[in-house]
């Protein structure tokens, strides 16, 4: 029975293989690929993400790298969202700009404690 | 404020301090300070006596998957011989010790 | 005040560390009296942290803004309640919770079996190394009493924990969670101690069951603290902070299943020491992972000096457990042997095997992104579809087992007994197969599933309490003389309402998303919903707007829903306020978002149609009845008990 999991769990570990999560300095390097963008929102948020798009920018969580990310997202924006939160958002680099994949925002709750989320 | 807290503090402090040292206040100079621990014989008659409940449970389940229909006729034969006897071991192996001990017969529950 | 609380916690801590070697002394070379010094030190040990514990909960409800954590986590304008109930929102005051409700319940096991010294002698110093950790967090880590200068205000709740849930949630998973600390210490202390008697298991079978209850009940009220408050349709979305109570949740249940066999036949002893100390490293695991924010970013790590001393506790734990155990296999080695793969031992073995293994894939699961990270460089991380395919893969055959176990009889079933009592069960859930394929709902593989096993459990619980009552006389006599076992059989009865609820609202729920002007409408799976207007309101801390729409079904008027946002100005930030339809006529909800509203009154409106969905709610009322009925005291079962330790030396 052991080595029926074992065989599962490393199925999921070459199959599955799951979605990377990647900061706004590094993204560049994934363009085109399905990725979990991670990063703080910094500047004005603009647009509707019920219209034609609701659009913010990203910086890395932790250190001074200077990269910035446009993001274009669509769907439900959770509570917690706003400028200086840390977000995680699904989607793929394409022309320099990070179109989401709707409702995949997530807003980590700064008291750590509850998660603080929009999914579909 | 402080002092209140002083006071509170102080007054757990040693509540604490005497809660510990209990023991040892009752009983300066005690005869026997041993901790007991089951001895071999005791271990044994722990151990038949779960032997003779699971037993006796058994017997008892036995007999309402029985007659709830769980077990067919002819199971409830071929199982309930074996069960018997291996109750009626457990009792058995459970009385000598008992008798010599001078305690009670254990009952059949 | 801070003063007298970290004085309070500095003695808990000595307490508890003269507990754990004092204990191991006492236990090691036999002393009596130390042994009942080590007692006392953890009974005193509570007072000590009660008072430190009264001491936070008063600086929260007096607003004492010189404590930190006071400043950080309550302000002037929040309502008492939410106030009181800080004391468990911050890391520091949640780890004093912790040390409170442990040293709380090691007080009241230690008490309750004070006259069986033997058993209780390794007890002791194993509930106070456990202790000595929390204490040590909460005197030099993470102390709740630190002080500053007072600011204007505090910095107020997340809107989010402002309802009664709040009040409610975290207390019962930290009774749930620390409880299971009661069985685990029991557990080595019997190890320590060199004993194979079952008596460990039996004393604390209710501490178990409780714990356990209360994590399940806790859970629930997460989920539907989730499903109406944070409001994103859903209330279980396998966040590291759900998975963190959910996994020590499956490990008690495998082994609150499979003790019985132990009492039962005497097997599987090996198999429920390990299962005791899994459940309980998954529970501190799970505090870990909830306070430490570790998961989402392999950064948060160093951001919370707490992780690095919780991997080390929780890696000693492991070390010390699996050590003993194994130094100890001689002595648990089973005398029985498992005499067919047919029988209601070896249901209980699947289901061990299958409770644990979907407890380890959710734990993989969880710990993939900090792996990966270690491994690879990059973080990945999986989400719903690996979680639901191991839930589908794993526990769909639970819940088949569910049904199948109490049909089988012990040792070993002849086949065709078996196929007898499988007649009815089996066909009723034929048919509903057959019926619900006709009606359509061969949409979902899974939830078809789910509904048919659901009714072949279903009919063999039913057939369980029918036949037994026609065996015992009487509905009660069934019940009072096997309260666990027919307990037990309302939990599963529970399970499967969750598991119906669970199918319905997932696989079969309808999801819309319209931006409607004022006057427009939109249909979900029968129902119009029109939005008719718009309106703020001046709450205590915040500004409410919502939106009026009217729910019709069939041309005929159902109800009104007012679905908005809250803006709270103290915290800065708003909040969804979901507004619900509880449809009696399919036990399901029309759940509506305002997701958006816009300056000219256009409102984005998502509509969720989650059909059975109370089924859920309803399940852990069911779940909780059984759980009593299963640890109600059972007059009977004392006495035997009693007589069967009664010359056990004290």
């Amino acid at each position: 029975m052991a080595a029926a999991l074992a065989v599962f769990i490393l199925y999921t570990s070459i199959a599955g293989a799951g979605t990377p999560q990647i900061s706004p300095s590094t993204v560049a390097q994934h363009t085109g690929e399905d990725v979990l963008l991670v990063g703080t929102v910094v500047g004005h948020v603009a647009g509707d993400s019920h219209a034609a798009g609701m659009r913010f920018v990203l910086k890395d969580d932790h250190g001074t790298a200077p990269a910035r990310t446009r993001v274009l997202y669509s769907g439900s924006v959770p509570d917690l969202f706003r400028t200086g939160r840390q977000v995680v958002v699904e989607g793929t680099l394409h022309d320099g700009t990070f179109v989401a994949k709707p409702g995949s925002l997530v807003t980590k709750c700064p008291s750590k404690y509850t998660p603080a989320k929009s999914n579909t | 404020m402080t002092t209140a807290a002083l006071v509170i503090g102080a007054a757990l402090a040693v509540l604490a301090v005497l809660a510990v040292a209990r023991p040892f206040l009752r009983e300066p100079a005690p005869a026997d300070d041993a901790l007991d621990e089951p001895g071999e014989l005791e271990r044994r008659r722990l151990t038949l006596t779960e032997e003779r409940d699971r037993a006796l449970a058994a017997l008892k389940e036995l007999e309402f998957d029985h007659r709830t229909g769980k077990i067919s006729d002819d199971d409830y034969r071929s199982l309930v011989g074996p069960l018997r006897r291996r109750a009626a071991e457990a009792l058995r192996a459970l009385e000598p010790r008992a008798e010599g001990r001078g305690a009670q017969v254990a009952r059949p529950g | 005040m801070a003063d007298l609380g970290r004085a309070a916690l500095l003695l808990s801590l000595g307490l508890v560390a003269y507990a754990l070697v004092g204990g191991s002394l006492a236990a090691w070379k036999r002393r009596r009296r130390l042994a009942l010094s080590a007692q006392n030190a953890l009974i005193a040990a509570f007072a000590t942290t009660l008072v430190a514990a009264v001491v936070l909960v008063v600086a929260c409800a007096r607003r004492d803004l010189s404590f930190v954590y006071v400043a950080q986590h309550t302000s002037r304008s929040l309502p008492l309640g939410y106030a009181l109930s800080a004391f468990w929102g911050g890391q520091e005051g949640s780890l004093l919770l912790w040390l409170l409700v442990l040293t709380g319940y090691s007080a009241l096991a230690v008490w309750l079996n004070r006259r069986s010294r033997d058993l209780i002698a390794w007890t002791v110093p194993v509930l106070g190394g456990v202790a000595v950790f929390f204490a040590f967090m909460l005197c030099f880590v993470s102390s709740p009493f630190e002080t500053a200068a007072a600011p204007a205000d505090g910095a107020g709740m997340v809107p989010s924990l402002q309802n009664p849930y709040m009040l409610a949630h975290p207390p019962m998973l930290y009774l749930g969670y620390v409880g299971l600390t009661i069985p685990f210490a029991f557990a080595m202390g019997a190890l320590l101690a060199k004993r194979t008697d079952e008596r460990w298991i039996i004393v604390t079978r209710r501490w178990t069951l409780a714990a356990w209850t209360f994590l399940g009940v806790g859970q629930l009220l997460g989920a539907h603290w989730a499903y109406v408050e944070i409001g994103w349709g859903g209330y279980y979305a396998w966040d590291p902070v759900e998975n963190a109570a959910l996994m020590p949740w499956l490990a008690s249940t495998a082994f609150l299943h499979s003790v019985m066999i132990q009492e039962k036949r005497g097997m599987l002893k090996v198999w429920n020491v390990t299962l005791v100390a899994l459940a309980f490293c998954l529970s501190i695991f799970g505090t870990f992972l909830t306070r430490s924010g570790v998961v989402n970013s392999i950064h948060s790590f160093s951001q919370s000096p707490l992780g690095g001393w919780f991997l080390g506790f929780i890696a000693l734990v492991t070390v010390f457990s699996v050590a003993l155990i194994y130094i100890r296999l001689p002595l648990l080695r089973a005398r029985t042997r498992l005499e067919s793969l047919v029988s209601r031992e070896a249901t209980f073995l699947y289901n061990n095997l299958l409770l644990v293994a979907l407890a380890l894939t959710i734990l993989w699961g969880v710990v993939y992104p900090l792996l990966t990270q270690a491994v690879n460089g990059t973080t990945r991380s999986v989400s719903k579809p690996y979680y639901d395919f191991f839930l589908h893969s794993f526990g769909l055959p639970l819940l088949l087992l569910m049904g199948i176990g109490p049909l089988v009889a012990w040792r070993r079933a002849s086949l065709r007994a078996l196929g007898r009592t499988f007649v009815i069960p089996a066909a009723v859930a034929v048919v509903t197969g057959g019926a619900l394929i006709g009606a359509g709902f061969g949409s979902s593989k899974a939830g078809l599933l789910t509904y048919t096993f659901s009714a072949f459990v279903a009919a063999s619980i039913a057939l369980e309490f029918v036949r037994g009552r026609r065996a015992a006389g009487s509905l009660r006599r069934l019940v009072g003389r096997n309260r666990r076992r027919y307990g037990g059989y309302i939990v599963h009865a529970a399970v499967v309402l969750l598991a119906i609820g669970i199918a319905g609202s997932s696989a079969y729920q309808t999801i819309r998303e319209r931006s409607l002007r004022q006057g427009q409408s939109m249909q979900v799976a029968g129902y119009t919903l029109t939005y008719a207007s718009l309106g703020t309101r001046q709450l205590q801390n915040a500004q409410e707007t919502s939106a009026t729409v009217e729910v019709s079904r069939g041309g005929s008027h159902v109800t009104t829903l007012h679905p908005g946002k809250s803006w709270f100005p103290v915290e800065q930030s708003a909040s969804n306020d979901v507004s619900i339809y509880h449809d009696p006529r399919n036990l399901g909800d029309v759940y509506t978002i305002a997701d958006g509203i816009s300056k000219n009154g256009t409102l984005d409106l998502k509509v969720l149609v989650k059909p059975l969905v109370n089924l859920v709610w309803a399940a852990g009322f069911v779940f909780v009845f059984g759980a009593l009925v299963a640890m109600w005291p059972d007059a009977v079962e004392q006495r035997r008990l009693v007589e069967r330790y009664a010359t056990a030396p004290a």
